[in-house]
């Protein structure tokens, strides 16, 4: 009874009919439209059941959508409170204790049930039941280990949580190693520079299809010397990258002095770490005693003595 | 050399202009605010007059607001006067150059501190004066601020938020030659040597750098401020102080403690690499001066907006931030080197050593140039050294040859004898301020270049002994107080440098001095031999070019080398009056079959494939001058084979370098061969073999048909840097031969310049260069590529060709061409990535900018400067601005528009980058939109007075760029009044005509034999015809202040005003005409004249004695030498002679200045009234010509040389007491 095919079905009632009663139907709906013309027949025989002996079209509609609803308010609630004791079937006792929930006298069932101008209604038309269409199967369906109770739910499918490492050969070819790199980074700075072109202002150099060869526009920078000197920080890491290969025989051959090449490295990164705009003697402070120069002695305060 | 001693007398020993003794100085600035970019300070000078009654002192001060000033604690009244704002004044309508040049003369000399003279000049108390037999020391207390200076400081605030500090906001003194005045009074010349004491309050996050030691640095009470206290107990120039003040990270040299380093925030990382050879330099330069550093401390400060790219100072160099680069760039680590090597050189002879006087500063450039050079001979190594010398002497030689002579020492005789040593030249070389910026780049090579031909001549040993002598003296001389009268010794002129040379080295080196020193111009030569079999002897002839401009004649030895089989040998042969032929000897009996290893000049022996060779001749190369020792040209013959075996075989890259050059003329299998091999030869020098690609790519284009093979150079690219298994692909990038790297870059470049049957560039070459440009990968590389990357850009660029298309078809991106659209999205993209990872210096902008540009030219997209125009805006990397710049510049010739012309003359005006104005200025001069040889829409009246102004008035804050207006002007619009100007007031024609009147019974008897600028006034009638053809504009006011002043000399010089006008009119016949700075042939013009003026009635003139005249001429002119006021009447020139006012009548024949029927009626003399009417033009032309030729000989540039100087400028300021 609170199947969730049956909010489904709903549902799809609802989407199959708004979409404007299409003839072809797949076999799920189908299934769907059979269940919702027995309660359309459902409601009409209560309906009579009461007296009435016609009605709209429209008020039948409505009237099969209350009861839908409601059935489905039911099945719902009745299968959220069976999940909440941790079991997967609703049992009697849910629907009963939903059935309360919704404000509903459960003592008055029996007897309307088996009240005597009740009509019966034949059985819905055998319809397929809708077939879920099968998961891509990967790998084997693990079942419960010996611990957990089968009324648990089972795993999901297997290609929602196993990994299959996929192989291919790798390009050894030289040529074409340097072809797809070439192709990629150019695809790249393509796509980026067609993008920054997009989404920022452009400058044209035809006049009647603005739109090809866009570049982006020049824009004048407060500080140009900075970025026009600087190496980017892209250039920095290949630097770094390169540097660590190859520091060994650099400082061999370069810097003959080995007091600074004692302490070069070392405050090159310091400084490198440095605020701008900090001053950097500072940052040696202990060899300060060393080095004499006067734009590294404090300032003095101001003396005592007054201009006169 | 008698003649040396005697031009020299008066350089014996100094003599200061001045009354008055500069001791000491204090500068000290209080406040320098960046907001409002303005400076307050005062100065106090310590003076010794060394007259009785110093009654003045004349001091220099350029846009200073003086408060007051203060005598000894008295104030002092004061006037203060600059010529050099408005140099002519506005209400004159005059508008030729040469009227400019001389009046802009006069203005600097009103003020040059080199005469005593000054802007400021202060009358000094008479309490004082009274006292003044005592000579008592006098204090003069000048308060000043400055508002916004235009020259002389230059502010750099970036706008960006923040505190000052972390706006890497800074300032900086900034100048051409001496300009200090401009930012405090001073005396701003380089022979007045005082003490100093600097003080400095700035901002508590600053740093104020400045010259000498740095004392103390204290906060001032509120702790905000501190304050810098320099000392510079070393006599100085005021010229060689500076300043410059920002949030500067510093940086101690780590070998040299002394030596303190100063960048803008950000850049330390940079500065420590770039300074990490500075030590080197100074080890070098101390080295062979045998002398040490002489301040006490050095200090280097690199700032945005540089004036120039490096700036010396005493103890400090002030550097344009953009030569500071990290560890991976390689193209620009030779350039800083050697600018760094540059400052440090001006250290020692410029900042420590100061000259006497202007004329001397050849001695100190000379020197400074010549260590620099030894410095890169040392660091770079000969090759390279011997390139640069080539190169620099290659330079000068055609920028002589182009303008006429460069003169290091000219003599002003005190104005008597040589008025204008450089008569050639639109600018007088009187001052440095008046020098055109090239024109002094030029001075600067030469003068080292010199140098070097002196050191051939007494060793390099001696040289240097020489160099320490000086130093030695001067240091001494520093120590002392200055009451010993010893610090003129830290002065050098060219007298004492001779002196030295003779003491030191016991040799006369006069002959050469007065031959490169003494006078301008270089020396052409033809060279071309015959082999005489019968003699065995080689007959050589050299050949001399001594009559074009810019030439000298050449007598005296020189050494030709001869390389034989047998070895090679050196000749001198002497070049005499009249010996064209030297028959020189060989050595080697024809050639023998045997084979034999052939000895080269370096000892070396090599093998050869004699097979190519003349086999009755011994010969394989000759070489003139071959270590060029004159300063010259060569133009030499000798068969292809030769010059072959000269590239490869003679060691000497300068042969190998002129060999390249040959070779391009020789367009066969065997020089393809030669160059080929050169190229692959990795001993080879660098720079040899980037030439070989050129000349590679000339060869090829000319082989053209019978070329065979790949296209030239590819396959050697191939070999040399693509990948073995696939040779499409380039190798990636390591960089780590250098040699490898410049060749790699180089190559496409070349390659780019091939051109098929179609005159296209091969499909094969531009794929290629597409190629390099996809596989491009430098992701294992420690060095930039950028400069790569640019040059295949380039490359992409040279391969362009005009696109075909039918005229006036609108540029689409349809009708764009596939190859094109290729190149076009390689640009594209380069340009658009430079966005989001810049390149070093953005070098990869700059060079796709030249590449739209070059598209657009060739007609593959629409021309428009627009994207140019917004890369040119202030606020991008200054090379791109250059680049965008030089752009528009091109587009403004091509294209014709004066929008763009005008938004670049706006730019000039209003930029706030010193450098991109001046830049402006001369890439006009250099792709000028128009010239004085063509018409042009372009040229119009509203654009001669803009740039007038912009020259007269609106350049007054910077030399160099009021220079590069008038070059610009000279380029447009030539010397006289531009043809464009209406035809002026024909008032003149009055009052000459009257004058005439006056005139003629004076001067009769006084003409001697007349030159043919004589021939206005020889026979009296000429007067009114020299006014009538010159058709009387405001030329001839001038003209007519001069001719007043000549008048009574019996010479009227030609007027120019109307030459262009009528040459337009005339066509063809005008623009045959020689320019009025070339020197015709006396004889030929006067044959003119005498043709011409049998029309006139009374002929017989002599025209053959020219130069008599001449002298007669400067005679009267220097009897009558005095300022005049331009635009003004000029003052009364005798009287006597001049009876009536000249100023013309206000344009009573005002618009019939092209009619000429009035005047002419006026004149009645020769020319045919009957004509008129019918044929206006014509008639113009006939007369015009006339006058035209007289004014060829521009002799009057002597007149005007005295003339037009305002009078309230030459006087000094009327404080006529």
């Amino acid at each position: 009874m609170a199947d969730p095919a049956v909010m489904a079905g709903g549902f799809s009632a609802v989407v199959g009919r708004s979409g404007g009663g299409k003839a072809t139907s797949s076999p799920a709906e189908n299934y769907q439209l059979a269940r919702r013309r027995t309660l359309q027949v459902v409601v009409s025989s209560l309906l009579t059941e009461c007296g009435f002996e016609s009605a709209e079209k429209a008020a039948v509609e409505s009237l099969t959508e209350m009861i839908q609803s409601y059935i489905s308010e039911v099945g719902r609630c009745a299968k959220a409170y069976c999940e909440h004791t941790a079991r997967i079937t609703p049992t009697l006792s849910d629907t009963v204790v939903t059935l309360i929930e919704m404000g509903f006298n459960v003592n008055t069932l029996p007897v309307y049930a088996k009240r005597s101008q009740r009509m019966v209604i034949t059985a819905p038309p055998v319809t397929n039941a809708p077939v879920i269409p099968k998961a891509l199967i990967a790998g084997q369906k693990r079942t419960h280990p010996s611990h957990i109770p089968s009324h648990f739910p089972e795993f999901p499918d297997p290609h929602t949580y196993i990994k299959t490492p996929t192989f291919r050969e790798p390009v050894s070819d030289y040529q074409v190693v340097r072809e797809k790199a070439a192709s990629q980074r150019r695809d790249v700075e393509r796509a980026l520079t067609r993008f920054m072109a997009k989404t920022g202002e452009t400058q044209s150099l035809f006049k009647d299809d603005i739109t090809a060869f866009p570049l982006i526009a020049a824009r004048p920078s407060s500080i140009p010397y900075l970025s026009a000197l600087l190496p980017s920080e892209l250039e920095l890491q290949t630097l770094e990258e390169t540097d660590s290969s190859e520091q060994d025989d650099q400082t061999d051959s370069e810097n003959t002095l080995y007091f600074l090449n004692y302490d070069d490295p070392g405050a090159d990164k310091e400084n490198s770490m440095l605020p701008p705009g900090g001053v950097v003697p500072s940052v040696k402070a202990s060899e300060e005693n060393m080095i004499d120069n006067p734009y590294l002695r404090p300032v003095k305060k101001p003396k005592v003595r007054r201009k006169k | 050399m008698h003649e040396v001693k005697m031009n020299r007398k008066k350089d014996k020993g100094f003599e200061s202009p001045r009354p008055f003794k500069l001791t000491h100085q204090v500068v000290c600035i209080n406040n320098i605010n960046f907001q409002r970019k303005s400076v307050i300070g005062f100065v106090e000078l310590t003076i010794f007059p060394t007259v009785v009654n110093l009654n003045r002192i004349k001091l220099n001060s350029k846009q200073c607001r003086i408060y007051r000033v203060r005598v000894n604690d008295l104030e002092a009244p004061f006037i203060y006067n600059d010529p050099t704002l408005e140099v002519c004044h506005h209400e004159s309508k005059q508008r030729n150059l040469n009227y400019f040049s001389s009046a802009y003369t006069a203005a600097v000399s009103a003020v040059d501190p080199d005469a005593g003279h000054g802007e400021l000049v202060i009358k000094v108390p008479s309490e004082l004066w009274k006292q003044g037999d005592e000579m008592n020391v006098l204090k003069v207390y000048i308060e000043f601020s400055l508002d916004q200076p235009k020259g002389g400081l230059h502010f750099v605030v970036p706008d960006v938020e923040g505190s000052m500090a972390e706006r890497g906001a800074h300032v900086f003194s900034f100048g051409y030659q001496n300009s200090t005045r401009f930012w405090f009074p001073c005396v701003d010349s380089y022979s007045e040597l005082c003490t100093w004491k600097l003080e400095f309050t700035v901002d508590a996050s600053m740093v104020a750098v400045s010259c000498g030691d740095l004392v103390e640095t204290v906060y001032t009470h509120d702790m905000r401020k501190k304050t810098f206290h320099y000392v510079l107990p070393i006599p100085t120039a005021a010229s060689n102080i500076s300043l410059s003040v920002g949030p500067f990270e510093i940086l101690v040299d780590p070998y040299m403690h002394e030596v303190t380093h100063f960048c803008l925030p950000q850049l330390l990382p940079l500065l420590k690499h770039s300074m990490s050879y500075l030590h080197e330099i100074f080890e070098f330069y101390e080295e062979i001066l045998t002398c040490r550093y002489p301040y006490s401390c050095f200090k280097t400060v690199f700032v945005d907006e540089a004036y120039v790219q490096v700036s010396s100072y005493a103890s400090m160099s002030i550097f344009s931030t953009n030569l500071l680069h990290s560890a991976m760039i390689i193209d620009q680590t030779p350039l800083t080197r050697q600018c760094l090597a540059q400052a440090l050189a001006q250290q020692f002879f410029g900042c420590f050593i100061s000259r006497m006087s202007w004329a001397d500063e050849w001695v100190l450039k000379g020197i400074s140039g010549y260590i620099y050079g030894l410095y890169l001979k040392k660091t770079f190594g000969v090759n390279q050294y011997r390139h640069w010398i080539k190169e620099e002497l290659d330079k000068m030689v055609e920028y002589e040859l182009k303008m006429g002579g460069v003169l290091l020492h000219p003599t002003f005789g005190g104005g008597k004898d040589k008025d204008n040593p450089t008569p050639h030249l639109h600018f007088s070389i009187k001052h440095p301020h008046t020098l055109s910026w090239k024109y002094y780049k030029m001075f600067q090579c030469k003068a080292h270049l010199v140098m070097r031909l002196i050191e051939n001549r007494i060793s390099m040993e001696f040289m240097l002994q020489v160099f320490n002598k000086l130093l030695s003296l001067a240091s001494t001389a520093s120590s002392q107080k200055y009451q010993s009268h010893m610090w003129s010794q830290m002065l050098v002129s060219t007298h004492s440098f001779l002196k030295s040379i003779s003491n030191v080295s016991g040799k006369d080196i006069g002959p050469l001095i007065k031959q490169w020193v003494d006078q301008s111009a270089v020396v052409k030569f033809f060279g071309s031999f015959a082999f005489n079999r019968k003699r065995n002897v080689l007959e050589l002839e050299i050949r001399q070019d001594y009559t074009s401009s810019g030439t000298q004649k050449y007598v005296g030895p020189i050494k030709v080398t001869v390389q034989e089989l047998d070895g090679s040998f050196n000749h001198t042969l002497q070049i005499e009056e009249n010996s064209l032929k030297h028959d020189i000897p060989c050595h080697s009996k024809s050639r023998r079959n045997k084979k034999k290893k052939i000895p080269l000049m370096n000892g070396e022996e090599v093998d050869m494939d004699l097979s190519a060779m003349d086999a009755d001749s011994p010969l394989l190369w000759i070489r003139i001058d071959p270590d060029m020792s004159i300063l010259r040209k060569v133009e030499f013959e000798q068969a292809d084979f030769m010059w072959q075996y000269q590239l490869r075989y003679e060691r000497d890259v300068v042969a190998q370098e002129e060999s390249i050059l040959a070779l391009e003329k020789f367009p066969t299998p065997a020089s393809r061969l030669a160059l080929t091999d050169i190229l692959e030869q990795d001993q080879c020098f660098y720079k040899v073999r980037q030439g070989a690609c050129f000349c590679l790519a000339k060869i090829a284009n000319s082989m053209m048909s019978t070329w065979t093979g790949p296209p030239a150079m590819k396959s050697l690219f191939t070999r040399m840097f693509c990948c073995k298994s696939c040779p499409n692909i380039v190798k990636t990038n390591t960089f780590i031969s250098f040699q490898s790297y410049f060749l790699q870059k180089t190559m496409p470049v070349a390659m780019a310049q091939l051109r098929d049957i179609q005159n296209l560039c091969p499909k094969d070459v531009l794929n290629f260069i597409l190629d390099l440009i996809k596989y491009n990968d430098n992701r294992k590389n420690k060095f930039s590529d950028n400069y790569y990357r640019a040059e295949l850009i380039d490359a992409l660029t040279n391969s362009l060709t005009p696109a075909i298309s039918i005229s006036n078809e609108v540029r689409t991106v349809d009708n764009l061409n596939g190859d094109v659209r290729l190149i076009l999205e390689e640009i594209t993209r380069s340009l658009n990535m430079e966005k989001l990872l810049p390149s070093y210096r953005n070098t990869i902008t700059v060079s796709c900018l030249r590449a739209i540009r070059m598209l657009q030219k060739n007609g593959h997209i629409p021309s428009d400067p627009s994207l140019f125009k917004s890369y040119a805006e202030y606020g991008h990397f200054v090379d791109v601005r250059v680049a965008a710049l030089e752009a528009v510049v091109d587009y403004t010739r091509v294209d014709r528009s004066s929008v763009e012309l005008q938004w670049l003359l706006n730019m000039v005006q209003n930029d706030p980058a010193h450098y991109i104005r001046h830049k402006i200025l001369s890439m006009l001069g250099k792709n000028p939109p128009f010239t004085k040889a063509a018409e042009s829409p372009l040229c119009n009246e509203a654009l001669v007075d803009q740039l007038w102004k912009l020259m007269n008035s609106g350049t007054s804050h910077d030399w160099r760029l009021r220079c590069d207006a008038v070059n610009l002007y000279y380029t447009l619009f030539g010397l006289t009044r531009p043809s464009c100007l209406p035809l002026p007031e024909l008032g003149l024609v009055l009052n000459l005509k009257e004058k005439k009147a006056v005139l003629n019974p004076t001067i009769k008897p006084e003409q001697g034999p007349d030159t043919t600028e004589m021939t206005g006034i020889t026979m009296g009638v000429h007067i009114p015809v020299m006014g009538f053809t010159s058709s009387l504009d405001e030329g001839l006011i001038t003209m007519e202040t001069v001719s007043s002043v000549s008048m009574s000399s019996g010479v009227a010089p030609p007027p120019q005003g109307l030459k262009r006008k009528l040459d337009s009119v005339v066509g063809p016949l005008g623009s045959s005409s020689p320019e009025p700075g070339q020197v015709l042939q006396e004889e030929d013009t006067s044959k003119k004249f005498k043709i011409r003026f049998n029309t006139v009635e009374e002929d017989e003139i002599d025209m053959e004695s020219p130069h008599d005249s001449q002298a007669f001429i400067h005679h009267h002119l220097n009897i009558l030498e005095r300022p005049s006021t331009p635009g003004k009447e000029p003052p009364a020139v005798d009287q006597a002679v001049l009876s009536l006012p000249v100023t013309p009548l206000p344009s009573s024949f005002g618009k019939e200045s092209t009619s000429s029927s009035k005047h002419s009626g006026d004149h009645h003399h020769h020319h045919h009234h009957h004509e008129h009417k019918k044929k206006k033009k014509k008639k113009h032309k006939h007369k015009h010509k006339h006058k035209h030729e007289s004014k060829d000989k521009e002799r009057d540039s002597h007149a005007f040389s005295n003339s037009p100087a305002s009078g309230r400028s030459v006087r000094s300021p009327s404080m006529s007491d």
